[in-house]
This record gives C-alpha cells, sequence and structure tokens, in this order.
C-alpha cells in the first residue's frame, strides 16, 4: 500500500483521533483541547490540500476492503470528493476557532468538541465514501454525531429539537438504506464511478430504477432538506451558533446535497436519470423548495430562523443545477455546495456574533448595530448580498452560471425561479440590512458583553471576517482556475461526458 | 500605454479610500479626498488611448475593460460631475455622520466610474449593481421619514430593474455565447426572441433612466438626498441607465420601428410630462428632478429614433452623447445652486442669479451655450425625411414643445429658488465647487472631446434662423412665465 491510497485513511483520521483525545482529556484542560483541535484542523487541512494537487494533477487515491462480502468498504478521493472535502476541511478550521471563542466559559465543553470532530470525520467520509454503502456508513455517523450538538444547551427547546432532529434523520437514513439494498438486489455492490452504471440497462429494468431513486432521494432529500422533508431543519436551529453554521453551511445539509449529487452523477449516471425523466420531477421539487424556502423565510422575526429557511431555499439550488442536466448547469449546482456554505456560514457566524456580544436574536432588536459591530456587519452585508446573488460576489456566479445552464437546456422556466428567489432573496435580508446600518439604535442592547479591545471577542470576530472575503473573492476570481468555479468546471470535465 | 494604468486606478481609489472610513480621527482626511477620488478617471477621459483594451481574464466570468469615443464622452462627464461635487461636498457636510457620507460615495463613485470602462457584461452588472445599492446611502442620509420612504421606493424599484436586467443579459449573453458587450447587440439583433430581451433591457435600464412609468422613484429620491449627491444622482448616475441602452440594444443591427414608436411616445410623455408635473413643485431640487425626467424624456426620442434607423445609430450616438454631456454638467451645476447661500450686497446677488440661471438657459436652448449645440445637433439629426416609422412626423413638434416646456420649467425653478433661498455666508469649498461645476458647463463643455469632435460644426457661428429657432421656445416661455406670474397675484406657488 503506498502513502498515496494512505492519504484518504489520514484525512479521516484525524478528526477521528482529534476526537479520541479530546474525549478523553479533562473539561478544565482548556488550552491542550484547543490546541488539539487546532493542530487536527490545520493538519486536515494539508492533507485535504496535498489530495486536491494531486486530484488536480490526476492522480487518485483510494483504498477498498471487503466488509461483508459483496460489500465493499470504499475510500477514494477524485474531483468530486475533494470539492466537499476540501469545505469540510476549511470550514472545520474556521469553525474550530469560532467555537472555542463562542463556548468560553460554557460548560461541557469537551464533549461539545469531541462530537464536533465526530462530525467532522463523518463528513469526510462522506466526501471521500466510494459506494453507497460506505457512504451511508459515515451518513448515518454525521446523524449520530450532530444530535448531541443539537442538544448541546439541554434545554427543553434544545432537546425538542433535537427529537424532531434525530426522528426526521434516523427515519431518512432508514429510507436510504431501503433504497440502497433495493438496489443491491439487483445490481449488486455499485461503486460510485462517472457516467454511472445503467447507460445501457434492460427496459424493464426502468420501472425499478425509478422506484429505486424516488427512495434513494426521499433518504436523502432529509438532510437536503427538501420539501416537504425540510421540517427539522427550522427547528434545529436552537442549537449553538458554531453548530448552526456546521448544519447549515458544511456537514448536515450538504451531506444530503452531496449524496444526491454522488446518486445522479455517478449511481444512475446523468444522461440516464434523465432519459428515465426522473429530472424533470427532481427539478420540479427543487423549483418549489426554493421559493417555498423564501417565501417562509420571509416572514420570520428569529433572525436565525429566517436564516433557517433561506438554508431551505438555497441548498436546492444545487438540485436544481443538476437537473438542467448540461455541463454549464450541473457547474452552477455543484459550485453553489461551496458558494452557499460559504456564505451561509458567515451568516450564521455573525447571527452569533450579534447573539453573544449584544444578546441579539430577533430581526427587530438589530436597529444600530452597524455602528457598535461594524465588522461583523461587513461580514453580514457582503454574505447577504451574496445571497441575493448580486454581482461580484458568489452566488451571482452560481445565478449566473445556473442561468446560462438553463438556457442551453431549454429550461427558461428555471429563470423565473432564480429572478423569484432573487426578489425574495432581496425582501428579506434587504430591510434586515437597513436595520443594522441605517436604524438609529434604540433602545439598549439585550445583553451586551465587553469583549477584548475589539467590537467582539477576536475568535468570534476573525472567521466572518475570513470567510466574507472569501465569498468576495470566490465571485472576483470566479475565472482563476484556483476558483471554487475553476475546480466544479474541472470536476464536470471529468463527471459530464456530454 | 498609460491607458490600463489610468482605467486600473479609475476603480482601485476610491476603494481604497474606504480604508478611511475605519477610524473615526481620519475623517477629516476623508472629506478632504472627495474631490481627489475621481481624478484618475479625468487623466483616463481626457488622456487615455482609446480602443485599448485590457484584458482580465480572472475577473468574473472574464473581465474586459477599455474606452471608445462614446464612454470616454461618458466617463468625462461623469468624472469632472462628481469632481466638482465632490469640491462642493467637502463645504456642504456637517460633521456629523460624515464617515458614512464619505464611504457611500466612494462607493457609488467606484460603480458610476466602473461601469462606464466595462466592456465585459459581468464587470458592468457587478459596477452597475453597487452603484445602485451604495446611492441607497446617500438617498436616505438624512434619515428623515421622507429620506426613508424614498429610500425604499428608490430599492424597490431599483432591485426590480435588477432583475430585468438579470433576465435580459442572460438570455442576450447566452444568444450571443459571449460575455461582451459588444457582442450583445448582434446577438440581439439574431434572437428569435428580441423582442423580449429589449424590453428587459429598456425597463431594466429604464428605472435608471427615469423613464416613464418607472420613474417614481426618482423624484423622491433626487431631491431628498444630500445637494452634492442629488447633482450627481440627476447628472452622472441617471446616465448610467442611458449608456446601459446604448451598449446593449441592437442600433445599426435591424430596423426596429415598433421600438422606435415605443421610445418615442415614452420619450415624450417623459419630456412633457415630466414638464408638466414640475410645474406643480414648490421645492427648487423637485423642479429639477422633474426637470432631468424631461430632459431624459428628449434623449429618449433620440435613442428611438436610432432603433429606426440603421445608417443613422452611429451619427446619434454622438449627439446623444453630447447631448447628455450637456445635460449632466448643466444639471449638476443647478443642483448645487440650490445649496448655495445667497452674498448679502445687492450687486454681487445679481451676478449670482446669473450665474445661476445661465445653465438654466442653456438647458432651454440657449445660444452660444452646451444647449444651444446640443439641440442643433439634435434637431439635424431628427430630420423628418430619414425616418419613416409612424410617429416621425411628430418628432420636430414634439422637440419644440419640450423647448417651451424646458424654459418654463427652469423659470419655476428660479422662481422656487428665489422663495426659499437664504443669505449667508457660504464656506469656501462649496464656492469652489460651485463655480467649478458652473465654469465646467458654460467653458468647460466646449473643449472636452465629446463637444469638439462633434461634426466640425461651429457652435459660435449661427445662421439667423438657427438662431431663431433657438430663442423664440425661450421667448414664448418667458412670456408665458411672466403672464402666469401677473395675473397669478405674484404668489408663486403656481406659476406657469
Amino acid at each position: 500500500m503506498t502513502t498515496g491510497a494512505l492519504l484518504p485513511v489520514f484525512a479521516l483520521m484525524t478528526s477521528l483521533t482529534a476526537a479520541v483525545i479530546i474525549f478523553t482529556l479533562p473539561e478544565q484542560k482548556h488550552q491542550l483541547r484547543t490546541a488539539v483541535n487546532l493542530i487536527a484542523a490545520v493538519l486536515k487541512l494539508l492533507l485535504v490540500g496535498l489530495m486536491i494537487w494531486g486530484v488536480f494533477q490526476g492522480r487518485e487515491y483510494g483504498i477498498s476492503f471487503p466488509m461483508i462480502p459483496g460489500v465493499e468498504f470504499v475510500l477514494r478521493a477524485d474531483a468530486l470528493a475533494m470539492l466537499f472535502a476540501g469545505l469540510s476541511a476549511s470550514w472545520w478550521l474556521l469553525t474550530t476557532v469560532y467555537a472555542v471563542g463562542y463556548l468560553e466559559d460554557s460548560p461541557n465543553r469537551s464533549r461539545f468538541f469531541g462530537f464536533f470532530s465526530l462530525c467532522v470525520a463523518s463528513t469526510m467520509g462522506i466526501a471521500l465514501a466510494g459506494n453507497l454503502f460506505t457512504f451511508f456508513l459515515f451518513y448515518e455517523m454525521l446523524t449520530l454525531s450532530t444530535y448531541p450538538l443539537v442538544v448541546h444547551r439541554g434545554t427543553q427547546q434544545a432537546l425538542r429539537a433535537g427529537r424532531t432532529y434525530i426522528i426526521y434523520t434516523l427515519t431518512g437514513g432508514a429510507v436510504l438504506l431501503f433504497g440502497i439494498a433495493m438496489l443491491h438486489g439487483f445490481s449488486g455492490d455499485l461503486p460510485f464511478r462517472p457516467g454511472g452504471h445503467f447507460a445501457d440497462m434492460s427496459p424493464d429494468l426502468q420501472a425499478p430504477l425509478t422506484l429505486v431513486f424516488v427512495i434513494l432521494i426521499a433518504g436523502l432529500g432529509v438532510k437536503a432538506a427538501i420539501v416537504p422533508l425540510h421540517g427539522w431543519l427550522p427547528t434545529a436551529m436552537v442549537a449553538p451558533a458554531p453548530v448552526s453554521a456546521l448544519l447549515h453551511a458544511v456537514a448536515v445539509v450538504k451531506a444530503g446535497a452531496f449524496g444526491i449529487v454522488r446518486v445522479v452523477f455517478e449511481i444512475y449516471g446523468l444522461e440516464t436519470a434523465n432519459a428515465l425523466g426522473l429530472l424533470w420531477g427532481l427539478a420540479a421539487i427543487a423549483a418549489f423548495t426554493i421559493i417555498y424556502g423564501s417565501a417562509r423565510a420571509l416572514s420570520q422575526s428569529d433572525l436565525k430562523r429566517r436564516l433557517a429557511f433561506s438554508t431551505v431555499s438555497q441548498v436546492s439550488y444545487i438540485i436544481l443545477g443538476l437537473c438542467l442536466a448540461g455541463p454549464v448547469g450541473v457547474a452552477g449546482g455543484l459550485v453553489h455546495l461551496v458558494h452557499q456554505g460559504v456564505m451561509k456560514i458567515t451568516l450564521f457566524f455573525c447571527a452569533g456574533n450579534y447573539a453573544e456580544t449584544l444578546g441579539i436574536h430577533r430581526i427587530d432588536e438589530l436597529d444600530g448595530a452597524g455602528r457598535r459591530m461594524p465588522g461583523t456587519s461587513v461580514a453580514f452585508t457582503l454574505a447577504a448580498f451574496g445571497m441575493i446573488g448580486t454581482p461580484p460576489l458568489a452566488g451571482f456566479i452560481t445565478k449566473w452560471t445556473m442561468g446560462t445552464g438553463a438556457l442551453a437546456a431549454g429550461m427558461d422556466w428555471v429563470i423565473a425561479v432564480l429572478v423569484i428567489s432573487s426578489l425574495l432573496n432581496a425582501a428579506y435580508f434587504l430591510p434586515v440590512l437597513n436595520r443594522i446600518w441605517f436604524r438609529e439604535q434604540k433602545n439598549a442592547w439585550p445583553e451586551e458583553r465587553q469583549w477584548g479591545r475589539f467590537e467582539t471577542s477576536a475568535w468570534l470576530l476573525w472567521p466572518p471576517l475570513i470567510t466574507a472575503g472569501f465569498l468576495v473573492l470566490a465571485g472576483l476570481l470566479a475565472s482563476a482556475s484556483f476558483s471554487p468555479l475553476g475546480w466544479v468546471e474541472l470536476i464536470v470535465a471529468r463527471e459530464v461526458d456530454l | 500605454m498609460i491607458a490600463s494604468p489610468l482605467m486600473l486606478m479609475t476603480v482601485i481609489l476610491p476603494l481604497a479610500s474606504l480604508f478611511l472610513a475605519i477610524r473615526p480621527q481620519w475623517q477629516t482626511i476623508y472629506r478632504y479626498s472627495l474631490p481627489l477620488l475621481p481624478l484618475p478617471a479625468i487623466l483616463a477621459g481626457l488622456m487615455a488611448e482609446l480602443h485599448h483594451w485590457l484584458e482580465l481574464p480572472w475577473l468574473l466570468i472574464g473581465g474586459l475593460w477599455g474606452l471608445d469615443e462614446l464612454r470616454q464622452t461618458f466617463l468625462l462627464l461623469t468624472s469632472v460631475l462628481w469632481a466638482t461635487a465632490g469640491i462642493f461636498a467637502v463645504g456642504y457636510l456637517e460633521t456629523r455622520k460624515l464617515r458614512p457620507f464619505c464611504l457611500f460615495w466612494a462607493l457609488t463613485l467606484t460603480g458610476n466610474l466602473g461601469l462606464i470602462i466595462s466592456v465585459d457584461l459581468a464587470s458592468f452588472y457587478s459596477f452597475f449593481a453597487l452603484m445602485t445599492f451604495a446611492a441607497y446611502g446617500l438617498v436616505v442620509h438624512e434619515r428623515t421619514d421622507e429620506a426613508n420612504r424614498a429610500g425604499r421606493v428608490y430599492l424597490a424599484m431599483a432591485v426590480a430593474g435588477e432583475m430585468a436586467l438579470l433576465t435580459g443579459l442572460l438570455m442576450a449573453a447566452h444568444q450571443a455565447g459571449s460575455t461582451l458587450l459588444t457582442e450583445l447587440p448582434g446577438a440581439i439583433a439574431e434572437s428569435d426572441r428580441s423582442g423580449m430581451i429589449i424590453a428587459l433591457l429598456v425597463s431594466g435600464f429604464g428605472v435608471k433612466a427615469g423613464l416613464p412609468f418607472l420613474h417614481f422613484w426618482l423624484p423622491l429620491a433626487h431631491p431628498v438626498a444630500p445637494t452634492p449627491a442629488s447633482a450627481v444622482l440627476s447628472g452622472a448616475m441617471i446616465k448610467a441607465g442611458l449608456l446601459g441602452w446604448l451598449v446593449t440594444l441592437p442600433f445599426g443591427e435591424l430596423s426596429l420601428p415598433a421600438w422606435s414608436n415605443t421610445l418615442v411616445v415614452l420619450g415624450a410623455i417623459g419630456a412633457l410630462g415630466g414638464a408638466a408635473l414640475g410645474l406643480k413643485q414648490v421645492r427648487p431640487k423637485t423642479v429639477l428632478a422633474y426637470s432631468s425626467i424631461s430632459q431624459m424624456g428628449l434623449i429618449t426620442l433620440m435613442v428611438g429614433a436610432a432603433m429606426a434607423n440603421m445608417e443613422q445609430a452611429a451619427t446619434l450616438f454622438s449627439v446623444i452623447a453630447l447631448y447628455a454631456l450637456h445635460h449632466g454638467l448643466a444639471k449638476g451645476c443647478l443642483f448645487l445652486s440650490t445649496a448655495v447661500e445667497l452674498p448679502t450686497q445687492r450687486r454681487f446677488r445679481w451676478t449670482l442669479w446669473l450665474l445661476i440661471a445661465l445653465p438654466g438657459f442653456s438647458l432651454a436652448g440657449l445660444p452660444f451655450t452646451s444647449g444651444a449645440a446640443a439641440k442643433l445637433a439634435m434637431k439635424a439629426e431628427l430630420k423628418l425625411e430619414q425616418y419613416d416609422f409612424a410617429v416621425a412626423e411628430y418628432l420636430p413638434l414634439i422637440m419644440t414643445a419640450g423647448a417651451v416646456a424646458t424654459m418654463l420649467l427652469i423659470w419655476r425653478f428660479i422662481w422656487t429658488l428665489h422663495q426659499s433661498a437664504r443669505r449667508g455666508h457660504n464656506h469656501p469649498f462649496k464656492w469652489l465647487g460651485w463655480v467649478a461645476a458652473t465654469v465646467c458647463s458654460l467653458v468647460g463643455f466646449w473643449f472636452l472631446p465629446g463637444a469638439r469632435s462633434e461634426a466640425g460644426h461651429s457652435w459660435f457661428v449661427l445662421t439667423p434662423g438657427e438662431l431663431w429657432s433657438l430663442c423664440w421656445p425661450i421667448v414664448v416661455a418667458t412670456a408665458i412665465a411672466a403672464v402666469g406670474w401677473f395675473t397669478r397675484g405674484r404668489n408663486g406657488s403656481d406659476l406657469g
């Protein structure tokens, strides 16, 4: 076994090892824990960077061994895996920094960071999984490791949210397993493969394949928060801000969306899925979710709840992009995996900053917050404009690429969906920005705390500033080969042979 | 090759100035640096080689910046106006909310200048959006209920306009298979959905250009902004919509008489309706805002004519640019003069009134002013025999009525300004800014490339016919205004 084959394993092990060490550390060893966290996160970022470089040069890393007869455990680093792994590794580092600041002096930090690392290990596994079975293993591990994070505060509300979360996701997982088993039943163990496995299937497989597709999407759709399976997401926003950032931006919803990408691209094959007429149904559901999520976001008065419904809407951009079934549209969808991640993580970091520094939870408490917390507010503003799709930010690149893809595919109605969604995004983000920057502070902040020489703790301030910088650069430098769009175009060139 | 660094500096300098907003102690430096921000753009307009393209392949979806004759004129107009308004702003601003003002000023300026030098669609659209959203900060600067309301209307219409633009640009770029603006007109002409694309672009840019029925935000937002911001809103930013039309619509590619009819009718409604509504206003800045709608209506006539006649489109463009240059500079002065306080000595006051009124008379086409040059060029180009779309025969009538309406509106402006003007002391920078703007409008205009190149015509030698055609609308309007003034018992509120 070469070191190349071991790279994915190492990448997985860094977070797992960190988890084990942190669980065994005593609660008060704050600095040691932080050091372990940061070292592991940096190490993983380096490993993933190394793999990305290798994959860019055309190398593939992988390892596989049989688990039970007929079922293999496969880890494989391809271009698509690196998209998700890169996302996960970079935001793990930032979220760790943020969480250290956020949870300062709160109880049960060992437990929190332990499960946090497990959660990140799961996402790494999801990214690198080379077949549906391996994917499922890590998918369920993600469910189990995020539950303690959602209920971390232990309040009634948190426990209720945790219950909803676990019911939704476990049911989704069961449905997914059922789908995988059915698929295994008539075609054996299928590794993920560009172009899929059913390019020339026999006609009598059509009906069962369609059924299995519906089941798989239903299972994955829970985490991807496709309406009507989205109910857990707005409830789960009671979790601490770094958890929300992770749930919404990187781990959970993305795991669902990424699973759908794998199933459509590498199990069924884009062309086959399209020929079976499966993408039409998926596109319709995604379009409905986009509009529905935005419309619901409008009426929320709690900042994090508004952001949660925004996530419901934005994640379906990824799915809608796939359904455009052409190289450009697909690129638009895939790049949103990164773009939505960076924008939403910024928004949740900022929401957390407002909550921790000023005690602000409701949108109408934000009046004049820009003056008090300019750095956070600038980051929030950039991310909000990105969500609306204003050029030159990341969201615009998504919208433009998807729009071009829709026209190329002859699906003009998608433009209408994009426009309506942008209008709704403007309608629920611009009033918030207006309050932050243009209203005078009315009352004292609900619960202000002074935190060092900046507007808030530096641990809390830097992560959103960095992600905000990233979302500007992801848009401005979209045509550079190292941009998310550049990487996605590489994936599309390798995956979609259209 | 001085063009590339100048174009880069045009955008980078105002963006870099944002760092001055970081610390409250630096706000005085920021205030005094406002006039300097458009300097690279002025230099680019005067010195940069035309048709030199700066490629930025990594930018957005592929960037290309550069200047041609049209963009050069727009760049000079915009940068000169921002510079003079910037000087004025130094004297005008209070210390309260100084930092946010400077910040939004610099951002809006970046957008307004950047969109002019953009030749690729994504840069253009980005700068356009930056200007649109940053200008909100200027509109609501005073934070009064009125300003907030105006800001809301402005933002709602602007977002709707942005969406129309996005859809239109997406469809056009898809058809063109390119993201360069230069490729769009030809592609739109070939598209089987050209009607829809044109409608989207006309309305999307029309929001900014104050096209009738898309203009509702304009008379609310232009007057409530701080005066130097009003000047650039009405003088420069309104022209961004016009430039958008000129660089995207399929002029010279197709003859589209239906669109000509539509635009000429809309232009006429804007020119005459805007003036009619303006006459009922009591605040000088609102009168000026309606005057902008009216003047943009006149320009829309030319845009409409250019849609019908493929051969004429190129020459019409230079006239449109000339008119835009004239109107922008004159309107800028007029807006600035609303915040100039009158001197206490009588004879200075008279000189001042004359200088305030001259750019106004120029709008009405007073001989030997920039307006006379623009109007004569316009008249020469809109000769009947060149056009055969349905409403073309009404063009001379609309132009004449427009000239009379313009002059009436100027009298209304002078009257309302006279009612509201205060006597007192002006900050030296206010004087300097206003004088600079006035000099640019009355004298500088003639030396700018856009005016110099126009057909080699010597505007200072007028035939008796030309003189008559320029003067009689002024005389008639003045007579009507005088009659109105005397018969309504000099109370002024419904003069004209």
